[in-house]
């Protein structure tokens, strides 16, 4: 292996994935971090770790110049983006290969080919990919973007032209919701890339979000590692991630992963990305359109590693020290099924307002077919700087019940206190029966909300507990039958509780 | 209420914030941290927060607040009513930007605004008043 020494441009559970991996292969790793992350777990798991700046991401983490000097310092022959961050930046890697550094992912030439909407569009078009009709308008003002919004028809879709991760996003279903649309896609375009101009395309009604792992070589290899199912999202931000897709019959996901390698080797790619599609319809006759591609690794990569018995970061660093991939095609199958849970810091309650502070208590579930990648820990706390994703938690079975069986049990013992999380809303989606069923596509959380909200009254139990944990002005009395002793402070409340 | 005739043993566990909870031979496990007047508990995937009892009160169940706060430091970017606005439930009244992404804050019920403590491009931390119900 060529690379000796990474340095890892990112924070959180996808820096501690890829130390990991490096650390595995013999390879020595460089942590960078914000003040906010002084001691965080990634920090403590590399070899070499610096600091790159205070707290706001745009002076630390996507500080190109600091992330580079940092590289240089400890002597780095190699940088890895994660996800997120510089992750997408052609400019970063750019400014890698300019220092000597490899930047493992793909060429910068890849990046913004597959950056730009319209490039990419116009990429796929001439590869014979399938796109969604849709376009930026020269005329970026009201009128101009509701001129277009009428040309393609209703319902439209208003996001960031420079944008990812559903930010900058809003629907119109007619013309007279554009007048709110149009400013709010806007604004949040403007403040999420800094770049406010506005891309418009046909809404494919309730599409499902399939998408299929790439992975490319520097000696003309190209393979993909079939689908992902990422249609339940909340906000336009996935939340549940399956595979395989229920939704695709062998002769879809071979026409689909036939497109998506052609795709990836139109763009030039090389290391591992992902082509987005929209799916309309079912069974053969199922429709799909090319949506974007992420040339990145990607948050959800573990279903499709548990699936295929891959280790897709490990491919990376291969792939980026000039090895050739370490499959062939034929020799990749899908075996099982996988599903992952991204747990947050958000209030479901509150339209799923993002969440920050300390986590008084935070105890992972383990056990057979369960995987957490995580980067946080009990004690520490959320910052208000960066996504609030604690962890992941994939779940493995033989089929796909299994697999949500597993998933719910796991997320039934996994407590976290202090900050509010969508654990209860996870487990409510892997129970609803439309999910169980697999009837899903991207309005399934706003179709199912009220159901996936509920949130059972206390339970005796809960009292109990309650009164027991100690809150400060703690009624004497009897709790659920068991009489319990006037309280002084919290703990004196509990002696004789079997302690 | 809880259940007068149910007998329930909390028992604390070896590890902080763990619980055993014992009825006849059934048992469950449950997770609580105190953190000011509101103790946060875990069971079987749902966390509660429950309110501090005061002496002779009752237990109060959803209530209407009559301030809405800031949940997280955030940036304000639009104020959609006046002081003296009837709202309906759900309408929005104010929207938040943090982490790069606009939050709506919205009327808990139907109420009329008496006062708006923030303007567009106000910097507002966690808990303070940015409106008040009537």
């Amino acid at each position: 292996m060529d690379i000796t020494r990474v340095l890892v441009a990112n924070r959180g559970e996808i820096a501690l994935r890829v130390i990991r991996a490096c650390r595995e292969l013999g390879i020595e790793t460089v942590a960078i971090y914000s003040d906010a992350d002084a001691a965080a777990r990634h920090v403590r798991e590399a070899d070499l770790a610096v600091r790159v700046g205070p707290p706001p991401a745009t002076e630390s983490y996507l500080n190109i110049e600091a992330v580079l000097d940092a590289a240089r310092r400890c002597g780095a022959d190699a940088v890895h983006p994660g996800y997120g961050f510089l992750s997408e930046r052609a400019a970063f890697a750019r400014a890698c290969v300019d220092a000597g550094v490899i930047f493992i992912g793909p060429p910068p030439e890849a990046i913004e080919r597959m950056g730009s909407k319209i490039g990419a569009r116009t990429l796929m078009e001439q590869a014979g990919v399938p796109i969604v009709p849709g376009r930026t308008p020269a005329d970026q003002s009201d009128a101009g973007i509701s001129a277009a919004a009428q040309a393609i028809g209703f319902p439209v879709l208003i996001k960031a032209s420079a944008g990812g991760g559903g930010k900058g996003m809003r629907a119109a279903t007619q013309a007279a919701e554009l007048p709110e649309a149009i400013p709010a896609a806007r604004r949040e375009a403007q403040s999420a890339f800094g770049d406010g101009t506005l891309y418009v395309e046909r809404l494919i009604e309730r599409p499902r979000h399939i998408e299929v792992q790439v992975f490319a070589d520097a000696h003309g290899n190209a393979v993909h590692l079939f689908e992902r199912e990422c249609s339940v999202q909340r906000r336009h931000q996935k939340i549940i991630e399956e595979t395989p897709s229920l939704a695709l019959t062998p002769a879809v996901r071979d026409r689909m992963g036939a497109a998506a390698v052609a795709a990836a080797t139109s763009a030039g790619y090389r290391n591992a990305g992902t082509i987005e599609f929209l799916l309309e319809g079912s069974g053969d006759a199922a429709r799909f359109y090319f949506l974007e591609m992420n040339t990145r690794l990607q948050v959800e990569h573990p279903v499709t590693e548990l699936v295929t018995g891959t280790d897709l970061v490990r491919a990376q660093l291969m792939v980026a020290s000039g090895l050739p991939l370490p499959w062939r095609q034929e020799d990749l199958r899908q075996r099982g099924h996988a599903i992952e849970c991204r747990v947050y810091a958000e209030d479901p309650a509150s339209g799923f307002l993002p969440q920050a502070g300390p986590l008084a208590l935070y105890r992972e579930p383990s056990g057979p077919g369960i995987r957490i990648d995580s980067g946080v820990e009990e004690g520490a706390a959320v910052p208000v700087q960066y996504d609030p994703m604690l962890a992941k938690l994939i779940a493995y079975g033989e089929t796909r019940d299994a697999a949500i069986a597993r998933a719910a049990s796991a997320l039934r013992r996994f407590p976290i206190l202090g900050v509010r999380t969508n654990v209860a809303f996870l487990i409510r989606t892997l129970e609803h029966p439309a999910f169980r069923a697999g009837r899903l596509h991207t309005g399934f959380v706003d179709e199912h909300l009220a159901e996936l909200l509920e949130v059972p009254a206390p339970s005796d139990i809960v009292i109990a507990v309650a009164r027991a944990a100690g809150s400060r002005g703690a009624a004497a009395g009897t709790v659920a039958g068991a009489p319990i002793p006037p309280a002084r402070d919290p703990w004196s409340a509990l002696e004789g509780w079997g302690r | 209420m809880p259940d007068q005739t149910r007998k329930l043993e909390v028992v604390r566990t070896g590890s902080p914030g763990e619980f055993l909870v014992r009825e006849g031979d059934g048992v469950t496990q449950a997770y609580a941290i105190a953190q000011g007047a509101t103790t946060w508990v875990f069971h079987d995937g749902t966390v509660y927060e429950i309110a501090a009892e005061s002496p002779g009160k009752k237990r109060q169940g959803a209530h209407v607040r009559s301030e809405l706060t800031a949940p997280m430091p955030a940036t304000v970017v639009a104020v959609k009513v006046a002081p003296g606005d009837a709202v309906k439930k759900g309408d929005i009244l104010i929207v938040l930007e943090a982490m790069k992404m606009e939050l709506p804050v919205r009327a808990p019920g139907d109420a009329r605004v008496a006062a708006v403590h923030c303007r567009p491009g106000d910097l507002v931390q966690p808990d303070r008043s940015l409106i008040d119900l009537e």
